[in-house]
């Protein structure tokens, strides 16, 4: 028992690095999936397709030698492309697009897997890491992370944010205060996918491939991440929610790789990982059960 | 100045459950009016207010707005120029955002919203100044979420939000019937205060037939989807509720409950 407790320690602690880089890069799926969900009370699923379309347009574009930061930036509008599809069609369901998209993701591929193994990514120009270790990803993944939450906290207090997050407060009320509800679904389900595809772009420059079944399961995964951050964060003020999918990110693939570190096979992760989120919606109810004890004992006395 | 011209609206058109909402409904507010309309239920009050704030289209008519034709402009449009206040209290406001917030999207109702800070301490200052007139103590809640207002709270800010920025057109739509009698009539008050302080083209629709005698300029009765009948002036003065119950077609309890 000592040993595996050991055994667990020491390779759980190894994999911190790589796992903390690559919770960084899914932070922004993570974020892409908070957008809709949240700030526009618009259940939409479009990440699941928006993620591999970004990873397979980086691919294409890094195989044909284009600088890393370009492919990342094609693929966001890809991506921002795709979302504003999803509010148009308005099924309020991104299934049908994450469906189309993955023929699209096919198509843009030519084949199902592509190897950009040995070009050049945004991961090698930290100066003080060796290209390819987990130090570089840290670095340029987090700093990412935070200036697009520096950024979002922002422009979600400006006039126009304001009114976006009004159109997921209460959308009728949103139209009579003049806000055009189409527009800012369009624009922010729009974004929300960008992100997603720019997370899909960075994952394919970390691993060095692009996959079209690589977007599989990313909802769950996401929406998992995103209900453990929201429950250290909270959702009381704008930039408590903006912080929840990267903190949840952070949580969520370490309780992974403590999983699999435990010797867990892969295919049980799917299990822990709906037993994460049941735990997580389940907590607030024990507190308030237990709190909802001791009151009625109170009035007994 | 609102007009209204031979408006129609039939809903399930051909169909056994066929209604015609409104039907032929002609209706002139001059500038200042404030004109408070009564009718038993589906007698097209509701119907008649969604067509003018643009919820509801109409199958033939006209809806202008100080002269200029709105019947086809969509909703977020119009706004620039008419504010509703809606009966249920969670429909005026944003829940989940602060009082700021709320008074922030009002503010901006008929203006472009830029990337500029939305809150500023200018604003947060002039939103304490005109919740204060309330005397409900709104004005120092503004970093509270609405949802932790009471329904008075809300339809009290919801009432602020609307006439800030003075609309062309004020639209109260029972707004004071979800409210318990007390805190219905501080709203009412406060409604009648203003509407005559910044002389608003009102329209107020009621089921309660004192509210419909006691304020207001104009007694607007609608019956089947088009005007029953209008009192105004000596007449609207002298009305009793009594009388003005005589002239409903249909007597039903609630408005011998209400009188």
């Amino acid at each position: 028992m000592m040993d595996f407790i050991q055994t667990t320690a020491s390779s759980f602690i190894s994999l911190i690095p790589v796992t903390l880089a690559q919770s960084f890069i899914l932070s922004f799926v993570v974020l892409g999936i908070m957008i809709p969900f949240r700030m526009l009370s618009f259940p939409d699923l479009t990440s699941e397709g928006a993620f591999p379309l970004g990873g397979c347009v980086c691919g294409i574009l890094l195989a044909a030698g284009v600088a890393p930061p370009l492919a990342i930036a094609v693929a966001f509008v890809v991506g921002l492309a795709a979302g504003c599809c999803t509010a148009i069609i308005h099924l309020r369901s991104g299934i049908l697009m994450s469906t189309m998209l993955y023929s699209v993701n096919l198509g843009i591929m030519g084949k199902s897997n592509l190897s950009v193994f040995g070009s050049p990514t945004v991961f090698d120009w930290v100066p003080f890491t060796e290209a390819g270790f987990p130090a570089s990803k840290i670095v340029v993944a987090g700093l990412l992370a935070v200036i697009v939450l520096i950024a979002l906290n922002l422009y979600f207090k400006t006039e126009k944010g304001t009114a976006m997050r009004a159109v997921g407060s209460n959308p009728d009320m949103a139209e009579a205060q003049g806000i055009n509800v189409w527009a800012a679904t369009i624009g922010g389900v729009g974004i929300a996918s960008a992100f997603s595809a720019a997370g899909g772009a960075l994952m394919v420059q970390s691993q060095g491939f692009a996959d079209v079944n690589m977007g599989i399961g990313i909802l769950i995964n996401g929406l998992a991440a995103l209900m453990i951050g929201e429950a250290f964060t909270g959702k009381q003020t704008v930039l408590r929610q903006l912080l929840a999918p990267f903190v949840g990110s952070i949580i969520y693939y370490q309780l992974v790789s403590l999983c699999l570190a435990a010797g867990m096979p892969p295919p049980n992760l799917k299990l822990a990982t709906g037993l994460f989120v049941l735990i997580m919606l389940a907590l607030p109810s024990i507190r308030r059960s237990r709190g909802g004890a001791a009151t009625r004992e109170t009035i007994r006395e | 100045m609102l007009d209204i011209k031979s408006a129609r609206k039939v809903f399930y058109k051909g169909q056994p459950d066929e209604k015609i909402a409104l039907n032929g409904l002609t209706l002139s507010l001059k500038a200042g009016e404030f004109g408070v309309v009564i009718g038993s239920n589906g007698a097209g009050k509701s119907s008649m207010l969604n067509a003018i704030s643009g919820a509801l289209s109409l199958d033939s008519g006209q809806v202008l707005i100080n002269g200029n034709d709105v019947t086809n402009m969509p909703v977020h449009k119009r706004a620039a120029r008419l504010a509703r206040v809606f009966q249920d209290p969670m429909k005026g406001t944003a829940a989940s955002m602060t009082v700021g917030e709320n008074m922030l999207l009002a503010e901006l109702r008929g203006k472009s919203r830029g990337f500029r800070p939305g809150l500023n301490a200018a604003r947060l200052a002039a939103y304490k100044e005109r919740l204060a007139v309330l005397g409900l103590g709104l004005e120092n809640r503004l970093d509270t979420k609405v949802e932790l207002l009471s329904g008075g709270q809300r339809q009290s800010l919801s009432l602020i939000m609307a006439v800030g920025g003075s609309p062309d057109v004020l639209l109260l739509d029972e707004h004071t019937a979800a409210l318990d009698p007390r805190t219905a009539d501080i709203v009412m008050q406060a409604t009648v205060r203003t509407v005559q302080a910044l002389k608003l083209t009102t329209l107020m629709v009621t089921h309660n037939m004192q509210h419909a005698v006691d304020f207001g300029d104009s007694i607007i009765m609608l019956d089947a989807g088009r005007v029953h009948l209008e009192i105004t002036g000596d007449g609207k003065r002298r009305i009793t509720v009594p009388e003005l119950i005589g002239h409903f077609a249909v007597k039903t309890d609630r408005m011998l409950l209400v009188s």
